[in-house]
């Protein structure tokens, strides 16, 4: 029942094999001390299963095998949430795709629909006004803001720090209230559609936006410093933990704040500008050390950057005309191909569409940020402690139902 | 068997044969119900104030759980904590959105694993009956193939508020447990 993985294992090292009198003195099998080897390697390594039902493990399993404390090798075993996103878009239309690809992340929901919508409007040829790029870029911030503050409540309660939980999860609710007065519902909002997005900003919108942002960035942001980032009980568990070396990460195709804490400064928006981003000003901040630390800290300074985008856009937003391209009934467009990319709260994130001229795509796949970033965890857990699994594990900027799609 | 006729008739008294069973029975029942309405309130008064929640996130409704425990909303009111502990030690399950083929042996073998009693909440329009996955390949049409849902909240995801609601509408079904003669 615990896997099939488990059961492959033991079945290779059972005792018929391991018996070392029962091995023909002229065979092409292993020698004796080969065996008397397996044996001991069979006592000394325990194969641990974290997950699904594990409070550190989120929506997957990691299967560990550990030589005391320390790990020997790491395999992520996923599918515990494939729920099969990419084959269900060749039955639905362009837009009817809209509600079901905001699903995988659906706290950070304005950005995969963005990477979306920028495919299918590549494909049909549409063009989107400009206030709704703006609106667009408004509600990506909001969501991106709402992502990384969950994201740091679960990386705080899994390092046994409950008021991180607490503090994040409270503050999230302004910007969860903020897109829930755009757009109608909480976090899945279907507010970016193909062609721009559903409706204008309600009344009020700016003046509570501006209040609520200036609250978190003055109250409440400076207090993570103090009892999280400064704690030096956090600094002993993740500085030098999980060092990941800028040759490395390019070398492993990591993305987003994984990436920029190995010292490469790659940030979409900064690199392949869509939307609106070309006329921002914001910066990216990268870190040199690679380690935990540095993985745990950059999104956070990440969230200063989209504070100031969100304050620009409404600021310099034209305040009427058109949000949205009127679109004719299931819109298509000639067969080709596209794909476009954004970044998403956890690093680029791709949809590559192919239409053959019917309203339905003929393949969409969904190239996502947290794959890429899963793959560095069992080359980053291998010698690594297994204390440090849930530091290394979390600062890895993954979204579990991301990677199974 | 044999005896005199008196005799006889103790015997028949104090052998527990189909007459004795029934009176037993009866005297049972009739003890159930007289200790039911005392003893069956406090017990349940225990049990709708320490609801404690597996932790296994089968979908992405999870979201919504860690936002009903967060400070503004504060499930932990209502004694439901996440406890982060075994699993032998909760008594509520809820089933967090979407279930696939590979979860759903996997939560079923946790519901074995749970003590009674215990109570299922079915979270989401995919644990209700597949939701927008309902032609999905790898997703199961509502969990309840797999666990005896108490309270289903509907929703995609559902609000904190509805879910506060479901915890509220399960306290009050487990008001009406009543104690049974084994």
């Amino acid at each position: 029942m615990s896997g099939t993985v488990d059961n492959a294992a033991f079945n290779r090292n059972d005792d018929a094999t391991l018996d070392p009198n029962k091995a023909p003195a002229n065979s092409t099998l292993p020698t004796r001390s080969f065996h008397i080897q397996q044996l001991e390697d069979r006592d000394r390594f325990i194969t641990l299963s974290i997950g699904p039902q594990h409070p550190g493990s989120g929506h997957m399993r990691i299967i560990v095998v550990v030589d005391g404390d320390i790990i020997v090798s790491a395999d992520p075993d996923v599918g515990y949430v494939h729920r099969g996103e990419e084959k269900m878009s060749e039955h639905r239309t362009f837009v009817q795709n809209v509600p079901h690809v905001e699903r995988p992340v659906i706290h950070d929901s304005s950005n995969i629909l963005y990477s979306y919508c920028l495919a299918v409007e590549d494909l049909i040829g549409m063009q989107v006004p400009e206030k709704g790029m703006y609106l667009r870029t408004i509600l990506a911030e909001i969501d991106r803001i709402n992502y990384t503050l969950y994201w740091l409540a679960i990386l705080g309660i899994f390092m046994g720090h409950s008021t991180m939980f607490m503090w994040t999860t409270a503050d999230r609710e302004l910007f969860v209230e903020l897109a829930d007065m755009a757009s109608g519902n909480r976090i899945t909002h279907s507010y970016i559609v193909p062609g721009g997005v559903r409706n204008d900003l309600p009344q009020g919108f700016a003046d509570k936006a501006f209040k609520f942002l200036d609250y978190f960035e003055t109250k409440r942001l400076p207090e993570y410093n103090k009892i999280f980032y400064d704690n030096p009980l956090f600094r002993q568990r993740s500085e030098g933990v999980g060092v990941l070396s800028r040759q490395d990460a390019i070398n492993l195709g990591v993305t987003g704040s994984v990436l920029r804490a190995s010292g490469v400064t790659f940030d979409v928006r900064k690199n392949e500008p869509y939307g609106i981003y070309s006329d921002l000003k914001f910066e990216v901040p990268i870190a040199k050390t690679g380690d935990s630390f540095a993985r745990s800290i950059l999104p956070v300074l990440d969230i200063h950057q989209s504070l100031n985008i969100i304050r620009q856009c409404l600021s310099s937003m034209p305040q009427s005309g058109q949000v949205r391209t009127k679109l004719q009934p299931n819109p298509r467009g000639p067969s080709g191909e596209a794909y476009c990319r954004v970044e998403s709260g956890r690093g680029s994130l791709g949809h590559y569409v192919v239409s053959d001229g019917t309203p339905k795509p003929y393949r969409h796949k969904m190239s996502v940020p947290s794959v890429r970033n899963l793959l560095a965890l069992p080359y980053l857990l291998k010698g690594a402690r297994l204390a440090d699994l849930p530091i290394i594990y979390w600062s890895l900027n993954i979204w579990p139902v991301e990677i199974e799609r | 068997m044999s005896g005199p006729e008196p005799l006889r008739r103790i015997r028949n008294l104090i052998d527990p044969g189909a007459g004795f069973g029934a009176f037993v029975g009866k005297l049972g029942d009739a003890l159930v119900k007289a200790i039911d309405r005392p003893l069956g309130y406090a017990v349940n008064w225990g049990r709708i104030y320490s609801l404690w929640p597996v932790h296994l996130e089968t979908g992405c409704c999870s979201v919504e759980l860690g936002a009903a425990s967060s400070p503004r909303y504060d499930l932990e009111r209502y004694g439901v904590l996440e406890a982060f502990g075994s699993l032998r030690q909760c008594d509520l399950i809820i089933v967090l959105g979407t279930v696939n083929r590979k979860m759903a042996p996997r939560l079923r073998l946790v519901y074995d694993q749970m003590p009674e009693p215990k109570y299922v909440i079915a979270m989401g329009a995919c644990a209700i009956t597949g939701g927008l996955y309902f032609d999905s390949y790898n997703v199961l049409p509502g969990v309840d193939n797999v666990l005896p849902a108490d309270v289903y909240v509907p929703g995609c995801p559902p609000r904190p508020e509805t879910l506060i609601q479901a915890i509220m509408l399960l306290q009050e079904k487990i008001k009406l447990d009543q104690l049974k003669s084994v």
